[in-house]
């Protein structure tokens, strides 16, 4: 089974994906910043992130980043999923390398498309 | 909903868009008949099919024909299809034609996504001979609003993120300050729509080397079905292929459209019968 690490620092929004992607058979762990993300990630690289933007501590773009540095680092598929809306923060996202992008409010549907663009599903 | 209500309406959708309606789904005429029923303020069904009965008003009986076939649509939702079109269907016309000039109607398109994907698709050809083909897209549908929307090529939120990769997004797209997508120009260039009713001849339309017509004829009477085929036939070009949605048979139907022999989820118009098709 595929493993899919949540990084959101909303409770509810990780409840919420977790639920969807769960349901497209991934088991599921949880971040509430980039920063716990990152360590988690070096523990154990999951196959696929569901990523948001604005976090505390360390924001989901800083985090990419990092990640893509890391041993092992370019191995996730990263889908960014925020509020940041606009084409110049989606082309910064895919510069920094995510996969896809996924544009809130989102729904399962959307989350499955986005998964199967990019082969997870 | 009473029971000369679904009649009446059932009636209507077989008439207009020869759609076919078994009495178990009279369900589905409550959901896709909500919105028009909403906006006129009408309690019930039962007093749409009154009024419509008291004050004929084909525009408004068109609307409601329209609504009934309920088609819902997303961009790449045939992808497969979408894909053999541009790798192997429009290549092989490609190597037929005189002139470069390639057309396709996506026949019943809804909102249009159906069209903008396969301009988008075809857009990805860089350097393959399509990328120098000049190749006209035509999309047509029953409903004037969706063919409204679809001129538009103005999506919403939800609807660009089902389907479409972020890259697809970006590349053929621009963002309003609003939230919606609107389709580039570029793309505009090659994508025409117009309302279509498919049970009427399309002879005005001219030839086409490609056709595509998914979940259309999959809830048509047999003997629309029969129509809608024959209307399709005769805009193909000679040898052109003619596309169904993959679960869709034509089996029965027609003697004239036969499926391809070297062109994988293809029909064909029959040898004898090509001497016929559009020119």
């Amino acid at each position: 089974m595929k493993h899919c690490l949540i990084v959101d620092d909303s409770r509810v929004v990780r409840t919420v994906a977790g639920r969807i992607i769960q349901d497209l058979s991934f088991t599921v762990s949880e971040a509430a910043h980039g920063a716990e993300a990152l360590e988690m990630c070096r523990k154990e690289m999951p196959d696929a992130i569901l990523l948001d933007w604005n976090m505390p501590v360390m924001n989901g773009l800083d985090f990419l980043r990092a990640l893509r540095r890391e041993d092992h680092g370019k191995d996730p598929v990263v889908v960014f999923c925020t509020n940041e809306n606009d084409s110049e923060h989606i082309g910064e996202a895919i510069r920094a390398g995510a996969n896809e992008y996924i544009m809130k409010p989102f729904d399962a549907e959307i989350v499955e498309s986005k998964f199967s663009e990019v082969g997870l599903v | 909903m009473q029971e000369s209500t679904f009649n009446e309406l059932a009636d209507l959708a077989l008439r207009n868009s020869g759609q076919h309606f078994a009495p178990t789904k009279s369900y589905l005429m409550d959901a896709r008949l909500s919105n028009i029923s909403r906006r006129e303020s009408f309690a019930t069904l039962d007093d749409l099919v009154q009024c419509l009965k008291a004050r004929p008003n084909p525009r408004f009986e068109q609307e409601v024909a329209a609504a009934l076939t309920g088609k819902k649509t997303s961009f790449f939702s045939e992808r497969d299809t979408i894909e053999q079109i541009v790798t192997h269907a429009l290549p092989q016309r490609l190597k037929l034609s005189k002139s470069g000039k390639l057309r396709v109607w996506c026949a019943g398109v809804s909102t249009g996504q159906e069209a903008w994907s396969l301009a988008m698709r075809i857009g990805e050809e860089v350097g393959s001979p399509l990328a120098s083909a000049q190749i006209e897209i035509i999309g047509s549908d029953l409903s004037t609003d969706c063919i409204e929307t679809a001129k538009r090529g103005v999506y919403g939120h939800f609807d660009v993120q089902k389907g479409l990769s972020i890259h697809r997004l970006m590349t053929n797209f621009n963002r309003h300050d609003n939230g919606e997508w609107e389709i580039k120009d570029e793309l505009r260039e090659t994508v025409f729509f117009r309302r279509q009713n498919l049970l009427n001849p399309a002879s005005d339309l001219g030839g086409f080397d490609v056709i595509l017509c998914s979940n259309v004829i999959s809830s048509l009477a047999k003997p629309a079905k029969r129509q809608v085929v024959e209307t399709l036939g005769k805009q193909m070009l000679p040898d052109a292929y003619l596309f169904f949605g993959p679960d869709e048979s034509i089996e029965g139907v027609s003697n004239t459209i036969k499926p391809s022999r070297d062109m994988r989820g293809a029909f064909v118009r029959a040898a004898s019968d090509s001497a016929t098709a559009a020119a």
